[in-house]
């Protein structure tokens, strides 16, 4: 097979699995803080890239404050998920299959919203710098790219500070590791859920922004994502934000090698069987502790 | 997070009950009767509505045994529906089979896929398990859209013939009615005596705590499995009941939103009791109807509802019903 192919997938696979891997990280965030597996996930990605486009094309905002805007709006979607669907429920000690029909709810009700108040056309970002991929032999490589890995690697670095250094930070993680002991100490548990949610929510406005432009929004597009985003947190081990990330990377390799090698149709079988896979053989993922 | 073992055990199985009046069951079943009733005489697009609920009851009624009866959850479910349709609509058309041996070749098959699956699966439990399940409906749907040779990819397969035995055939809306009803009514019945037996308390005894249950020597891995087959033997009835009733079948038959959809069904309806299918599938496939003239906010009022019971109702209509009669004889 030709070299230059297999590396053009390579750089392919790596972009959209790191946006794989900041989806991974929202499900992370809101699983420690609250044991949750949140399945709006996806709405939340499909809400960056379709605010942006509106905010972009019916208010003429310039392109960075219409993401900065549709970041903010999920961020403000991801409370309203938290205080009108998944309190109530928290509050009841629901069961756990509950929680995750509850939330697929919420996403379905997010995504008709969406239907309603824009409509069913899939919609296209411009890419971000507007300049002719770069050529490295026979590869191409196009500034969207860059610009994901960048942006994820950017990110990860500010959460990775965000959780050492900062006071709310600390106090997320003090919830995750023992929400108790935590109340005891005076963190307020019931905010930082909600912080969860917000944050998660922006990760995955974040997520969808930088996808948008390589490939398309739709009001139903979250949940395939959704879906991938999942699969990436369990590679990396389900509620380790590092792991969700190299196993987003790892998912988008395997995915883009499965449609050099088998054809388009195969993308989603792939995934799947690689969480088959992990779900059967390492439960506890990547970076777990083999028990 | 594991579930109350009060929605899986909501009387003393094989214990004669203090007598107790059961006006609110009984209200779901006579409210079920009439909508069935009513389809039956006036016949119509109301007729093919019903025909799909009662089917949909069939599938929710094997989903009801799995995460009702045993507190495991399944959101794979629509695999074994789909091998048990595509089962019946590829021997019924290609190779010219009757429907009955079709049905039970797609029983078989789908059994035999629920052993291999759920050996490696039931292992798992809480999110990784709904994962895994998820998973595994999924790829199935990816197969029959990608398996072209076979299902005819995203075009599906057409000419299916009518349910029949010999020279019967359910053709007319009353018919196909009339031989749904029955079923249903069958699987009611089969599933309390599984309630009240030796199986059904292994299986309450599972969704309590599978340590307790393990601790007075219940194999619960066994019982799960048990459970589990059951559950794809009815989704793969489910799945041949649908080709034959509509005599076509495609892969966005088998999707996600069959899945969502059972789920909403056995929540809205009760789970774990038995009356909670039928009533739950009734109700979700007539709301549509009802809400016909405002389309577009169908599914959002749908999502809305279904937030509002799984809060404020999470033990359903018939888990309502049932509340009733407990107070009623208290």
């Amino acid at each position: 097979m030709d070299l230059n192919l297999v590396l053009q997938s390579l750089i392919s696979g790596i972009s959209i699995g790191c946006v794989y891997g900041l989806i991974g990280i929202g499900f992370c965030v809101i699983y420690n803080a609250s044991g949750i597996v949140n399945f709006a996930q996806g709405a939340f990605v499909m809400i960056g890239g379709m605010a942006t486009y509106v905010l972009m094309t019916d208010y003429n905002l310039p392109y960075a404050v219409a993401a900065i805007c549709a970041i903010l709006l999920a961020g403000i979607v991801g409370a309203v998920v938290e205080r009108l669907v998944v309190r109530p429920l928290w509050d009841r000690n629901a069961a756990m299959f509950v929680m995750i029909l509850a939330t697929l709810a919420a996403q379905i009700v997010i995504e008709r919203l969406a239907y309603i108040l824009v409509d069913d056309q899939p919609k296209t970002l411009p890419p971000f710098t507007d300049i002719a991929p770069i050529r490295l032999g026979g590869i191409a490589v196009n500034y969207q790219s860059l610009w994901i890995v960048g942006c994820s690697v950017l990110i990860i670095l500010a959460l990775n500070s965000f959780f050492r250094s900062t006071r709310t930070g600390k106090a997320m993680r003090a919830v995750s590791i023992n929400a108790e002991a935590a109340a005891l100490q005076g963190i307020p548990v019931s905010r930082m859920l909600t912080l969860a949610f917000v944050l998660s929510a922006m990760l995955g406005a974040v997520a969808g922004i930088l996808l948008t432009p390589t490939q398309y929004t739709a009001f139903n597009m979250g949940v395939p994502f959704a879906i991938s985003g999942f699969i990436a947190a369990i590679i990396g081990g389900f509620g380790k934000p590092l792991g969700a990330f190299i196993g987003g990377i790892a998912l988008g390799v395997i995915q883009s090698m499965a449609i050099l090698g088998l054809g388009a149709g195969f993308k989603n079988v792939a995934a799947l069987s690689l969480l088959l896979l992990f779900l059967f053989f390492r439960p506890s993922g990547l970076l777990g502790s083999t028990r | 997070m594991t579930n109350s073992p009060s929605t899986t055990s909501p009387e003393a199985p094989g214990l004669a009950r203090p007598h107790t009046r059961h006006f609110g069951s009984a209200a779901v079943w006579a409210l079920s009767a009439a909508i069935i009733g009513y389809a039956l005489v006036f016949g119509g697009y109301m007729a093919t509505i019903v025909a799909f609920a009662l089917i949909y009851a069939v599938f929710v009624s094997g989903l009801n045994v799995f995460m009702g009866l045993t507190a495991q959850v399944s959101f794979g479910q629509s695999a074994f529906a789909a091998i048990g349709g595509y089962t019946s609509a590829v021997l019924t058309t290609t190779y010219e089979w009757a429907p009955l041996p079709g049905m039970v070749a797609g029983l078989v098959f789908a059994l035999v896929a629920a052993f291999l699956i759920g050996f490696p699966t039931l292992r798992l439990k809480g999110h990784y398990l709904a994962m895994a399940t998820l998973a595994i409906g999924l790829i199935t749907y990816e197969i029959a859209v990608e398996w072209e040779s076979v299902t005819q990819g995203y075009l599906g397969i057409s000419g299916i013939p009518p349910l029949g035995i010999g020279p019967f055939e359910a053709v007319s809306d009353r018919a196909i009615l009339s031989v749904l009803s029955v079923i249903v009514v069958i699987l009611a019945f089969a599933v309390t005596r599984i309630r009240r037996s030796r199986l059904g308390r292994a299986f309450s005894a599972v969704a309590g705590s599978e340590e307790a249950a393990g601790a007075l020597g219940i194999n619960v891995s066994r019982y799960k499995l048990v459970s589990f087959l059951i559950a794809a033997a009815i989704a793969s009835l489910s799945g041949s009941l649908f080709v034959h009733v509509v005599g076509y079948v495609s892969p966005e038959v088998f999707g996600l939103h069959m899945v969502i959809l059972a789920f909403t069904m056995v929540y809205i309806g009760g789970l774990g009791t038995v009356a909670g299918p039928l009533i739950g599938a009734l109700i979700i496939s007539i709301l549509p109807e009802v809400f016909r003239g405002m389309k577009d906010y169908q599914d959002l009022a749908y999502g809305v509802t279904m937030i509002l019971i799984l809060i404020y109702a999470p033990k359903g209509i018939a888990g309502v019903a049932g509340a009733l009669d407990a107070r009623r004889s208290a």
